[in-house]
Protein backbone atom coordinates (compact mmCIF):
# COMPACT_ATOMS: atom_id res chain seq x y z
CA UNK A 1 0.00 0.00 0.00
CA UNK A 2 1.80 3.41 -0.86
CA UNK A 3 1.47 6.40 1.50
CA UNK A 4 -1.27 8.09 -0.67
CA UNK A 5 -3.22 4.47 -0.06
CA UNK A 6 -2.67 5.54 3.58
CA UNK A 7 -3.89 8.58 3.31
CA UNK A 8 -6.95 8.11 1.48
CA UNK A 9 -8.50 5.15 3.55
CA UNK A 10 -7.51 7.33 7.20
CA UNK A 11 -9.41 10.30 4.94
CA UNK A 12 -12.45 7.89 4.43
CA UNK A 13 -12.71 6.00 7.67
CA UNK A 14 -15.24 7.37 10.45
CA UNK A 15 -16.02 9.86 7.71
CA UNK A 16 -18.73 12.53 9.24
CA UNK A 17 -21.35 14.14 7.17
CA UNK A 18 -20.71 17.71 6.42
CA UNK A 19 -23.10 21.20 6.11
CA UNK A 20 -23.08 22.18 3.02
CA UNK A 21 -21.93 26.06 2.46
CA UNK A 22 -24.75 27.99 1.24
CA UNK A 23 -24.10 31.22 -0.23
CA UNK A 24 -27.92 32.42 0.40
CA UNK A 25 -26.90 31.94 4.00
CA UNK A 26 -23.92 33.85 4.24
CA UNK A 27 -25.60 37.14 1.73
CA UNK A 28 -28.19 37.46 4.28
CA UNK A 29 -25.71 37.42 7.00
CA UNK A 30 -23.76 39.81 5.54
CA UNK A 31 -27.25 41.74 4.92
CA UNK A 32 -28.33 41.19 8.78
CA UNK A 33 -24.37 42.31 9.60
CA UNK A 34 -25.31 45.66 7.83
CA UNK A 35 -28.88 46.09 8.92
CA UNK A 36 -27.33 46.17 12.62
CA UNK A 37 -24.79 48.73 12.41
CA UNK A 38 -27.30 50.69 10.38
CA UNK A 39 -29.91 50.33 13.15
CA UNK A 40 -27.22 50.87 15.85
CA UNK A 41 -26.26 54.34 14.44
CA UNK A 42 -30.22 55.70 13.85
CA UNK A 43 -30.11 54.30 17.74
CA UNK A 44 -26.74 56.08 18.39
CA UNK A 45 -29.07 59.56 17.28
CA UNK A 46 -25.95 60.25 13.99
CA UNK A 47 -28.59 60.67 11.59
CA UNK A 48 -28.14 64.00 9.39
CA UNK A 49 -31.00 65.95 10.86
CA UNK A 50 -32.34 66.71 7.38
CA UNK A 51 -32.72 63.40 6.03
CA UNK A 52 -36.45 63.86 5.56
CA UNK A 53 -35.84 67.20 2.88
CA UNK A 54 -32.97 65.50 0.95
CA UNK A 55 -34.04 62.11 0.69
CA UNK A 56 -35.26 62.16 -2.40
CA UNK A 57 -33.14 64.94 -3.89
CA UNK A 58 -30.86 63.57 -7.39
CA UNK A 59 -27.81 64.06 -5.55
CA UNK A 60 -29.21 61.79 -2.49
CA UNK A 61 -30.41 59.15 -4.74
CA UNK A 62 -27.60 59.16 -7.02
CA UNK A 63 -25.81 58.55 -3.37
CA UNK A 64 -27.84 55.85 -1.94
CA UNK A 65 -28.34 54.19 -5.47
CA UNK A 66 -24.84 53.80 -6.57
CA UNK A 67 -23.81 53.13 -3.49
CA UNK A 68 -26.12 50.34 -2.79
CA UNK A 69 -25.68 48.61 -6.07
CA UNK A 70 -21.72 48.84 -5.88
CA UNK A 71 -22.38 47.11 -2.93
CA UNK A 72 -24.24 44.19 -3.87
CA UNK A 73 -22.47 43.53 -6.91
CA UNK A 74 -19.25 43.52 -4.96
CA UNK A 75 -20.84 41.37 -1.85
CA UNK A 76 -22.08 39.03 -4.50
CA UNK A 77 -19.15 39.02 -6.41
CA UNK A 78 -16.69 38.31 -3.32
CA UNK A 79 -19.04 35.29 -1.96
CA UNK A 80 -18.93 34.21 -5.22
CA UNK A 81 -15.72 34.16 -5.49
CA UNK A 82 -15.17 31.82 -2.06
CA UNK A 83 -15.45 28.16 -4.36
CA UNK A 84 -14.45 27.22 -7.18
CA UNK A 85 -14.98 27.24 -10.47
CA UNK A 86 -16.47 30.99 -9.68
CA UNK A 87 -13.62 33.91 -10.21
CA UNK A 88 -13.86 37.27 -8.98
CA UNK A 89 -12.31 38.81 -11.64
CA UNK A 90 -15.36 39.70 -13.81
CA UNK A 91 -17.33 41.17 -10.36
CA UNK A 92 -14.55 43.03 -9.89
CA UNK A 93 -14.17 44.39 -13.18
CA UNK A 94 -18.19 45.17 -13.26
CA UNK A 95 -18.03 46.82 -9.47
CA UNK A 96 -15.20 49.18 -11.48
CA UNK A 97 -17.12 49.80 -14.19
CA UNK A 98 -19.83 50.91 -12.39
CA UNK A 99 -18.05 52.91 -9.88
CA UNK A 100 -16.76 54.85 -13.08
CA UNK A 101 -20.17 55.43 -14.28
CA UNK A 102 -21.81 56.73 -11.43
CA UNK A 103 -18.42 59.19 -11.05
CA UNK A 104 -19.84 60.49 -14.66
CA UNK A 105 -23.55 60.12 -13.39
CA UNK A 106 -22.45 62.53 -10.53
CA UNK A 107 -21.64 65.49 -12.59
CA UNK A 108 -25.03 65.26 -13.66
CA UNK A 109 -26.64 65.71 -10.08
CA UNK A 110 -24.71 68.17 -8.50
CA UNK A 111 -26.34 70.93 -6.57
CA UNK A 112 -26.76 74.25 -8.40
CA UNK A 113 -25.13 75.79 -4.51
CA UNK A 114 -22.09 74.17 -4.99
CA UNK A 115 -20.83 74.59 -8.90
CA UNK A 116 -19.56 77.73 -8.65
CA UNK A 117 -17.28 77.13 -5.69
CA UNK A 118 -13.94 76.59 -5.77
CA UNK A 119 -12.47 73.17 -5.65
CA UNK A 120 -10.67 73.03 -2.26
CA UNK A 121 -14.14 74.55 -0.51
CA UNK A 122 -16.33 71.70 -1.99
CA UNK A 123 -13.50 68.86 -1.12
CA UNK A 124 -13.30 70.44 2.43
CA UNK A 125 -10.44 68.16 3.12
CA UNK A 126 -10.78 68.15 7.36
CA UNK A 127 -14.10 66.78 6.54
CA UNK A 128 -13.23 64.54 4.03
CA UNK A 129 -10.61 62.51 6.24
CA UNK A 130 -13.81 61.79 8.68
CA UNK A 131 -15.73 60.88 6.53
CA UNK A 132 -13.59 58.39 4.73
CA UNK A 133 -11.84 56.97 7.77
CA UNK A 134 -16.20 56.67 9.23
CA UNK A 135 -16.20 54.56 5.96
CA UNK A 136 -13.25 52.26 6.86
CA UNK A 137 -14.76 51.91 10.43
CA UNK A 138 -18.18 51.09 9.35
CA UNK A 139 -16.87 48.56 7.13
CA UNK A 140 -14.56 46.44 9.11
CA UNK A 141 -17.34 43.97 11.04
CA UNK A 142 -18.25 43.31 7.31
CA UNK A 143 -14.80 42.65 6.06
CA UNK A 144 -14.34 40.56 9.43
CA UNK A 145 -17.36 38.88 8.83
CA UNK A 146 -15.96 37.90 5.06
CA UNK A 147 -12.63 37.14 6.16
CA UNK A 148 -14.04 34.16 8.23
CA UNK A 149 -16.13 33.08 5.44
CA UNK A 150 -13.32 32.79 3.02
CA UNK A 151 -11.24 30.99 5.76
CA UNK A 152 -13.98 28.28 5.98
CA UNK A 153 -14.76 28.51 2.13
CA UNK A 154 -12.52 27.33 -0.71
CA UNK A 155 -11.11 30.70 -2.84
CA UNK A 156 -8.90 29.57 -5.37
CA UNK A 157 -7.66 33.00 -6.17
CA UNK A 158 -7.10 34.23 -2.87
CA UNK A 159 -5.64 37.74 -3.52
CA UNK A 160 -8.42 38.75 -5.87
CA UNK A 161 -11.19 37.11 -3.37
CA UNK A 162 -9.90 39.06 -0.84
CA UNK A 163 -9.95 42.42 -2.92
CA UNK A 164 -13.95 41.45 -3.34
CA UNK A 165 -14.04 41.04 0.10
CA UNK A 166 -12.57 44.55 0.61
CA UNK A 167 -14.63 46.36 -1.94
CA UNK A 168 -17.57 44.74 -0.68
CA UNK A 169 -17.04 45.89 3.16
CA UNK A 170 -15.69 49.44 2.02
CA UNK A 171 -18.81 49.81 0.13
CA UNK A 172 -21.53 48.61 2.34
CA UNK A 173 -19.47 50.68 4.88
CA UNK A 174 -20.11 53.84 2.65
CA UNK A 175 -23.66 52.75 2.33
CA UNK A 176 -24.52 52.85 5.95
CA UNK A 177 -22.35 56.19 6.16
CA UNK A 178 -25.00 58.01 3.96
CA UNK A 179 -27.30 58.29 7.02
CA UNK A 180 -25.42 60.14 8.61
CA UNK A 181 -23.15 62.07 6.11
CA UNK A 182 -24.21 65.73 5.84
CA UNK A 183 -22.66 66.54 2.61
CA UNK A 184 -23.99 66.64 -0.47
CA UNK A 185 -21.68 67.42 -3.49
CA UNK A 186 -20.53 64.38 -5.92
CA UNK A 187 -17.39 65.75 -6.27
CA UNK A 188 -16.77 65.27 -2.44
CA UNK A 189 -18.69 61.75 -2.57
CA UNK A 190 -16.51 60.47 -5.50
CA UNK A 191 -12.88 61.75 -3.68
CA UNK A 192 -13.55 61.12 -0.36
CA UNK A 193 -15.42 58.41 -0.08
CA UNK A 194 -13.27 56.35 -3.01
CA UNK A 195 -10.79 57.12 -0.90
CA UNK A 196 -11.82 55.49 2.00
CA UNK A 197 -13.33 52.46 0.04
CA UNK A 198 -9.79 52.27 -1.68
CA UNK A 199 -7.78 52.50 1.68
CA UNK A 200 -10.06 49.19 3.21
CA UNK A 201 -9.79 47.14 -0.20
CA UNK A 202 -6.20 47.86 0.03
CA UNK A 203 -5.99 46.42 3.78
CA UNK A 204 -8.15 43.20 3.25
CA UNK A 205 -6.29 42.55 0.12
CA UNK A 206 -3.24 43.02 1.98
CA UNK A 207 -4.22 40.82 5.20
CA UNK A 208 -6.59 38.54 3.84
CA UNK A 209 -5.07 36.25 1.75
CA UNK A 210 -1.94 36.09 4.28
CA UNK A 211 -1.27 32.60 5.46
CA UNK A 212 -3.90 31.32 3.71
CA UNK A 213 -3.88 27.66 2.36
CA UNK A 214 -6.20 25.20 0.67
CA UNK B 1 -14.77 4.44 -15.18
CA UNK B 2 -17.82 2.01 -14.08
CA UNK B 3 -20.63 4.27 -12.39
CA UNK B 4 -22.80 3.36 -10.12
CA UNK B 5 -26.89 3.05 -10.93
CA UNK B 6 -27.49 5.27 -8.13
CA UNK B 7 -24.54 7.55 -8.81
CA UNK B 8 -25.96 8.22 -12.14
CA UNK B 9 -27.04 12.47 -12.46
CA UNK B 10 -28.71 14.54 -14.75
CA UNK B 11 -26.03 14.65 -16.98
CA UNK B 12 -27.25 16.84 -20.06
CA UNK B 13 -28.49 19.89 -17.30
CA UNK B 14 -24.67 19.40 -15.62
CA UNK B 15 -23.17 20.17 -18.98
CA UNK B 16 -25.32 22.80 -19.74
CA UNK B 17 -24.51 24.49 -16.36
CA UNK B 18 -20.70 24.12 -16.53
CA UNK B 19 -20.84 25.63 -20.41
CA UNK B 20 -22.56 28.07 -18.61
CA UNK B 21 -19.40 28.90 -16.82
CA UNK B 22 -16.88 28.86 -19.06
CA UNK B 23 -14.46 26.66 -16.99
CA UNK B 24 -11.67 24.11 -18.27
CA UNK B 25 -12.54 20.39 -19.90
CA UNK B 26 -13.65 18.29 -17.65
CA UNK B 27 -10.93 15.83 -17.18
CA UNK B 28 -13.37 12.59 -16.57
CA UNK B 29 -16.87 11.89 -15.59
CA UNK B 30 -19.47 14.02 -13.54
CA UNK B 31 -20.24 10.47 -11.64
CA UNK B 32 -17.72 11.90 -9.78
CA UNK B 33 -20.16 14.53 -8.40
CA UNK B 34 -22.28 11.82 -7.45
CA UNK B 35 -20.18 10.10 -5.21
CA UNK B 36 -18.55 13.28 -3.72
CA UNK B 37 -22.37 14.23 -2.75
CA UNK B 38 -22.81 11.06 -1.16
CA UNK B 39 -19.38 11.42 0.44
CA UNK B 40 -20.94 15.28 2.06
CA UNK B 41 -23.64 12.85 3.86
CA UNK B 42 -21.08 11.00 5.60
CA UNK B 43 -20.83 7.71 3.06
CA UNK B 44 -17.21 6.58 3.69
CA UNK B 45 -17.47 4.39 0.50
CA UNK B 46 -18.19 6.68 -2.12
CA UNK B 47 -15.82 8.80 -0.69
CA UNK B 48 -12.82 5.92 -1.12
CA UNK B 49 -13.78 5.06 -4.28
CA UNK B 50 -13.96 9.00 -5.42
CA UNK B 51 -10.56 9.80 -3.61
CA UNK B 52 -9.18 6.71 -5.10
CA UNK B 53 -10.16 7.48 -8.74
CA UNK B 54 -9.44 11.22 -8.19
CA UNK B 55 -5.67 10.36 -6.91
CA UNK B 56 -5.18 8.39 -10.02
CA UNK B 57 -6.22 11.47 -12.46
CA UNK B 58 -4.10 13.94 -10.01
CA UNK B 59 -1.23 11.75 -10.53
CA UNK B 60 -1.03 11.95 -13.96
CA UNK B 61 -1.88 15.70 -13.89
CA UNK B 62 1.05 16.50 -12.32
CA UNK B 63 3.52 14.41 -13.32
CA UNK B 64 2.56 16.57 -16.32
CA UNK B 65 2.99 20.22 -14.60
CA UNK B 66 6.40 19.18 -11.69
CA UNK B 67 9.60 17.67 -11.19
CA UNK B 68 9.14 13.38 -10.58
CA UNK B 69 9.79 14.33 -6.77
CA UNK B 70 7.41 16.53 -5.92
CA UNK B 71 4.20 14.52 -7.64
CA UNK B 72 3.29 12.36 -4.40
CA UNK B 73 3.46 15.22 -2.28
CA UNK B 74 1.30 17.33 -4.79
CA UNK B 75 -1.43 14.63 -4.88
CA UNK B 76 -1.16 14.06 -1.42
CA UNK B 77 -1.31 17.72 -0.79
CA UNK B 78 -4.37 18.03 -3.24
CA UNK B 79 -6.45 15.34 -1.81
CA UNK B 80 -6.03 16.82 1.92
CA UNK B 81 -7.18 20.28 0.28
CA UNK B 82 -10.23 18.21 -0.84
CA UNK B 83 -11.33 16.48 2.06
CA UNK B 84 -10.97 19.93 4.11
CA UNK B 85 -13.11 21.82 1.57
CA UNK B 86 -15.63 19.30 0.66
CA UNK B 87 -18.17 21.24 2.32
CA UNK B 88 -18.20 23.85 -0.10
CA UNK B 89 -18.89 21.75 -3.31
CA UNK B 90 -22.78 22.42 -4.63
CA UNK B 91 -23.77 19.24 -5.53
CA UNK B 92 -25.92 20.90 -7.98
CA UNK B 93 -23.00 21.26 -10.16
CA UNK B 94 -21.01 19.34 -11.58
CA UNK B 95 -17.49 18.29 -9.38
CA UNK B 96 -15.14 19.07 -12.47
CA UNK B 97 -14.91 22.24 -12.65
CA UNK B 98 -15.01 22.84 -8.82
CA UNK B 99 -12.10 19.95 -8.91
CA UNK B 100 -9.86 22.30 -11.33
CA UNK B 101 -10.24 25.04 -9.32
CA UNK B 102 -8.61 23.21 -6.61
CA UNK B 103 -6.13 21.44 -8.42
CA UNK B 104 -4.64 24.27 -10.10
CA UNK B 105 -4.56 26.04 -7.06
CA UNK B 106 -2.35 23.44 -5.51
CA UNK B 107 -0.04 22.88 -8.57
CA UNK B 108 0.59 26.85 -7.61
CA UNK B 109 1.36 26.70 -4.27
CA UNK B 110 3.42 23.68 -5.23
CA UNK B 111 5.40 26.01 -7.91
CA UNK B 112 5.46 28.63 -5.23
CA UNK B 113 7.50 25.95 -2.60
CA UNK B 114 9.76 24.75 -5.14
CA UNK B 115 10.79 28.71 -5.72
CA UNK B 116 11.10 28.76 -1.90
CA UNK B 117 13.41 25.69 -1.68
CA UNK B 118 16.62 26.07 -1.19
CA UNK B 119 18.19 24.78 -4.50
CA UNK B 120 20.98 22.39 -2.43
CA UNK B 121 18.30 20.75 -0.18
CA UNK B 122 16.70 18.84 -3.67
CA UNK B 123 15.18 15.33 -2.83
CA UNK B 124 17.49 12.59 -3.51
CA UNK B 125 15.14 11.25 -5.97
CA UNK B 126 14.87 14.16 -8.20
CA UNK B 127 18.13 13.85 -10.28
CA UNK B 128 17.16 11.21 -12.63
CA UNK B 129 19.88 9.56 -15.37
CA UNK B 130 17.66 10.58 -18.63
CA UNK B 131 17.35 14.43 -18.47
CA UNK B 132 15.17 14.19 -21.58
CA UNK B 133 12.53 11.89 -20.22
CA UNK B 134 12.17 14.19 -16.80
CA UNK B 135 11.47 17.28 -19.10
CA UNK B 136 8.87 15.53 -21.08
CA UNK B 137 7.20 14.08 -18.06
CA UNK B 138 6.92 17.86 -16.70
CA UNK B 139 5.69 18.55 -20.49
CA UNK B 140 2.93 21.71 -19.39
CA UNK B 141 5.75 23.13 -16.73
CA UNK B 142 8.35 22.93 -19.55
CA UNK B 143 6.26 24.33 -22.45
CA UNK B 144 5.54 27.77 -20.06
CA UNK B 145 9.13 28.22 -19.58
CA UNK B 146 9.06 29.87 -22.97
CA UNK B 147 7.14 32.85 -21.43
CA UNK B 148 10.00 33.50 -18.59
CA UNK B 149 13.17 35.55 -20.02
CA UNK B 150 16.10 33.24 -21.23
CA UNK B 151 18.30 32.76 -18.12
CA UNK B 152 15.23 31.63 -15.81
CA UNK B 153 13.84 29.05 -18.97
CA UNK B 154 17.61 28.02 -18.52
CA UNK B 155 17.86 28.10 -15.24
CA UNK B 156 14.72 26.56 -13.74
CA UNK B 157 14.82 23.10 -16.23
CA UNK B 158 18.61 22.73 -15.04
CA UNK B 159 18.17 22.57 -11.53
CA UNK B 160 14.76 22.01 -11.13
CA UNK B 161 13.60 19.40 -12.96
CA UNK B 162 17.23 17.88 -14.26
CA UNK B 163 18.67 17.87 -10.93
CA UNK B 164 21.30 20.03 -11.76
CA UNK B 165 23.26 21.95 -8.63
CA UNK B 166 23.69 25.39 -8.53
CA UNK B 167 26.81 25.38 -9.17
CA UNK B 168 27.34 23.39 -12.21
CA UNK B 169 24.21 25.12 -13.83
CA UNK B 170 26.22 28.31 -13.21
CA UNK B 171 29.06 26.83 -15.19
CA UNK B 172 27.08 25.68 -18.26
CA UNK B 173 25.18 29.01 -18.36
CA UNK B 174 27.93 30.90 -17.83
CA UNK B 175 26.02 32.97 -15.01
CA UNK B 176 27.13 33.21 -11.46
CA UNK B 177 25.74 31.11 -8.26
CA UNK B 178 23.77 33.91 -7.23
CA UNK B 179 22.26 34.99 -10.60
CA UNK B 180 21.40 31.23 -11.20
CA UNK B 181 19.57 31.22 -8.04
CA UNK B 182 18.05 34.55 -8.56
CA UNK B 183 16.45 33.27 -11.79
CA UNK B 184 15.07 30.53 -10.07
CA UNK B 185 13.29 32.48 -7.57
CA UNK B 186 12.31 35.36 -10.29
CA UNK B 187 11.23 32.84 -12.75
CA UNK B 188 9.23 30.95 -10.50
CA UNK B 189 7.10 33.63 -8.84
CA UNK B 190 6.58 35.15 -12.70
CA UNK B 191 5.34 31.57 -13.67
CA UNK B 192 2.90 31.29 -10.42
CA UNK B 193 1.62 35.16 -11.56
CA UNK B 194 1.14 34.06 -14.98
CA UNK B 195 -1.00 31.04 -14.00
CA UNK B 196 -2.87 32.90 -11.25
CA UNK B 197 -3.92 35.19 -15.07
CA UNK B 198 -4.61 32.43 -17.04
CA UNK B 199 -8.29 30.08 -16.50
CA UNK B 200 -6.09 26.86 -17.64
CA UNK B 201 -3.26 25.15 -18.64
CA UNK B 202 -3.39 22.35 -20.59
Amino acid sequence: MTSTDALIRNLSADLVAVKRRRMSGEVALLAALGAIELALLLWAGAMRPDIRQVILAPFMLWKIGNLALLAGVASWAAIRSLAPPAVPRRGLRLALALAALAAVGGTMVTPAVDIGRPILERLSPMQGMLCATSIIVLGMPVMATLAVLMRRAAPVRPKQSALACGLAAATSGALIFTVYCPMNDPLYIAVWYSLGVAALALVARLLLPSRFRL
Amino acid sequence: MAVDPIFRTNAAHQVRRHRRGGSAPAPTSDAWGALMAAAQEGHGGAYQRLLTEISGWLLQYFRRRLPAGDVDDAVQETLLAIHRRRHTYDPRLPLNPWLTGIVKRKWIDQLRSMGRRPSEELPADLSIPGHEATITSASVLARLLDELRPAQAQAIPRVKLQGFSVEDASIELGLSPSAVKMSIHRGLARLTSILEKTDDVD
